[in-house]
C-alpha cells in the first residue's frame, strides 16, 4: 500500500517538476558518464598490461638433435611453468621472415638456416617476475640439450612496478570520482527536495513515518539513477565506437558496462537521496 | 490532556522564547493562547506536537511524556493531533480533495475508510461542491476550511490552530471560529493561538496570555 503511494508520489514529483528533474538527470548522466569513461580507460589499461604480462616468457634454445619432446615434458614438471611450445628452426625462420619482410635479402646471404630450434616456456602468473624467471631459467639450463635461455629479467620487474603505481593511482582516482559523483547526485536531489519542502512539512505534520516520507524521493533517486546510468552507457558506447576508429585493440566488455552503469546509477541514486533527506527527517 | 510543567525554551544565542511555563488543559477544553507577535505563541504550539524540544521542564500530551517519546512513535502521536496555520500550508498543485486525501494517504488509511471520511468532512464543512478546485481558486476562508478538513479527517483528539484567522477578513474569521467552536463542542480539545483580543473577548473562553515568553495570565 505505502509502496504504491510512494511510487505514485515519486512519479508526481517527476512530472510536476519536469524541468528540475531533467536538469538533475542531465547532471547525473554526465557524472556517471565520466565515471564510466574512467572505467573504460582503466579496463583498457589493465587489458594492455595483461597482454604485456602474458608475453613474459623464457625462450630456451636447443642444441642440434636435442630430444625436444623429452625436454618439454621435463620443463613442464618445473614449478611455475604453465606451458611449453616447441618452435622448430624452420618455423623460427618463417616467423622472422614474416616479421622482417623487407630484409629478405639479408637472410638470403645465409646458405643454410642459422636459427636454432627453441622451446617457448610460458609461465604461471606467480612466476612472471625477475626472481621467478631467474629460478626457472636456472633449472632449465641444467637440462641436457639446452644451449641457452633468454628472458626479460629487470625489464619485467620494471613493468610490475609501473603496474603497481598505476593501480594505486587508479584506485585513488576511482575513490575520488565515486565520492564526487555521489556528491553531485546528492546536491541535485537536494534541489528537488527543497522544491518539495512544504510537502515534507505537511507529511510530518499529519503523522507520516520517516520511511514513508523518504519513499517517493528514494524512488525518484532510483529512476534518476537508472535513466542516468543508461544515458551514461550509451555515451560510453559512442565513445568506444569513436575510439575504435583511431586505435585498434580496444577492449570493451559491453554487458559488464551496461549492468555496471545501471547498478552504479541505482546505488548512487539511493545513497544520494538518503543523504539529501537526512537533514529534513531529523 | 496537555500539561506543561516549568517549561523553558531557549533558542540559539540565549534567546529565551518561553520561560517557566506551567498549565494544564483538560479534555474537551477550548483555550486561546494570546500574545503579541514574537511572544512565544507558535513556540508553545510547536512544543505540543514536538516540532521543538523544550530546553527545560516536562510536557505531557495525551498522557505521554514527550521527552520519553521514542522518535519512531512520534508519527503515531501526530496522527492524534491536528494542526492548522495562518498560511494554510496547502499543496498548490493538488485539488482540494487531493489535499485532504494526502493526509489519509500518507498515514496508510484503507481506501474504503478514506472515501467515507472524505465524504463526511467535506459535507460537514460544506466544501463538497469545490472538491475539484485548486487552492488558488478558493477564498482565504475556504482555504482555511480545507486546512481544517485535512487536520480533522483523521479525527484528532487535539486541534492546534496557529493564528488561523490572521489572513482572513472579519466575516471569514467568524466562520472559522464557528467551525472551531463546533469541533470543540463535539469533543475535540482546541488550542488556538491569536493576537486578536477583540475576538477572544467575543468568544469568552479560557485564555493563556504570554508576554515576553512568560505566562502573564491564565483566565
Amino acid at each position: 500500500m505505502s509502496l504504491r503511494i510512494g511510487i505514485r508520489e515519486g512519479f508526481r514529483t517527476i512530472t510536476r517538476n519536469a524541468s528540475l528533474f531533467l536538469l538533475s538527470l542531465l547532471v547525473t548522466s554526465i557524472a556517471l558518464f565520466l565515471l564510466s569513461l574512467f572505467a573504460f580507460v582503466t579496463v583498457n589499461l589493465y587489458h594492455f598490461l595483461n597482454i604485456l604480462d602474458e608475453k613474459i616468457e623464457i625462450i630456451a634454445f636447443l642444441e642440434e638433435n636435442a630430444d625436444y619432446e623429452a625436454l618439454a615434458s621435463n620443463i613442464l614438471k618445473i614449478n611455475g611453468v604453465r606451458d611449453v611450445i616447441y618452435v622448430s628452426s624452420e618455423q623460427a625462420l618463417k616467423d622472422l621472415q614474416a616479421e622482417l619482410q623487407e630484409t629478405e635479402e639479408v637472410l638470403s646471404v645465409f646458405e643454410s638456416n642459422p636459427l636454432p630450434a627453441s622451446l617457448r616456456i610460458k609461465l604461471l602468473a606467480k612466476s612472471r617476475n625477475a626472481r621467478g624467471l631467474e629460478e626457472i631459467s636456472g633449472k632449465v639450463m641444467l637440462l641436457r640439450g639446452i644451449r641457452e635461455t633468454i628472458y626479460g629479467g629487470e625489464l619485467v620487474d620494471q613493468l610490475k612496478k609501473i603496474t603497481s603505481v598505476i593501480t594505486s593511482f587508479d584506485i585513488g582516482l576511482l575513490l575520488i570520482m565515486i565520492f564526487s559523483v555521489i556528491f553531485v547526485i546528492f546536491q541535485t536531489i537536494k534541489l528537488t527536495i527543497f522544491a518539495r519542502a512544504t510537502e515534507i512539512d505537511i507529511m510530518k505534520l499529519v503523522g507520516a513515518s520517516n520511511s514513508f516520507i523518504a519513499l517517493p524521493f528514494t524512488f525518484e533517486g532510483i529512476v534518476q539513477g537508472i535513466l542516468g546510468g543508461f544515458i551514461a552507457f550509451i555515451l560510453t558506447v559512442v565513445t568506444q565506437r569513436v575510439a575504435v576508429s583511431f586505435l585498434s585493440n580496444i577492449y570493451f566488455p559491453q554487458g559488464y558496462f551496461f549492468v555496471g552503469s545501471l547498478l552504479c546509477g541505482i546505488i548512487f541514486g539511493i545513497i544520494g537521496s538518503s543523504l539529501a533527506l537526512r537533514k529534513f527527517l531529523k | 490532556m496537555i500539561t506543561f510543567d516549568n517549561v523553558t525554551k531557549v533558542y540559539q544565542k540565549d534567546w529565551v522564547a518561553l520561560q517557566d511555563i506551567s498549565f494544564f488543559i483538560d479534555k474537551g477544553e477550548f483555550v486561546f493562547v494570546n500574545g503579541t507577535t514574537g511572544a512565544g505563541k507558535s513556540t508553545l504550539l510547536k512544543l505540543i506536537y514536538k516540532d521543538e524540544e523544550p530546553t527545560k521542564g516536562t510536557i505531557k500530551v495525551l498522557d505521554q511524556n514527550l521527552r520519553l517519546l521514542k522518535k519512531k512513535n512520534l508519527p503515531k502521536l501526530r496522527r492524534k493531533i491536528g494542526v492548522i496555520f495562518q498560511d494554510f500550508k496547502l499543496l498548490q498543485d493538488r485539488t482540494l480533495e487531493e489535499n485532504i486525501a494526502f493526509a489519509l494517504d500518507v498515514t496508510d488509511t484503507p481506501a474504503r475508510d478514506m472515501r467515507k471520511q472524505m465524504l463526511e468532512i467535506l459535507t460537514y464543512l460544506r466544501l463538497s461542491h469545490k472538491k475539484f478546485s485548486f487552492p488558488y481558486q478558493l477564498s482565504g476562508g475556504e482555504q482555511q476550511k480545507v486546512a481544517i478538513a485535512r487536520a480533522l479527517v483523521r479525527d484528532p483528539y487535539i486541534l492546534l490552530a496557529d493564528e488561523p484567522t490572521g489572513n482572513l477578513d472579519e466575516k471569514s474569521s467568524q466562520e472559522i471560529i464557528d467551525v472551531l467552536l463546533d469541533i470543540n463542542y463535539k469533543g475535540t480539545t482546541v488550542l488556538m493561538a491569536t493576537h486578536n483580543l477583540k475576538l477572544i473577548k467575543k468568544v469568552k473562553k479560557r485564555m493563556l496570555r504570554i508576554e515576553d515568553g512568560k505566562l502573564a495570565a491564565d483566565q
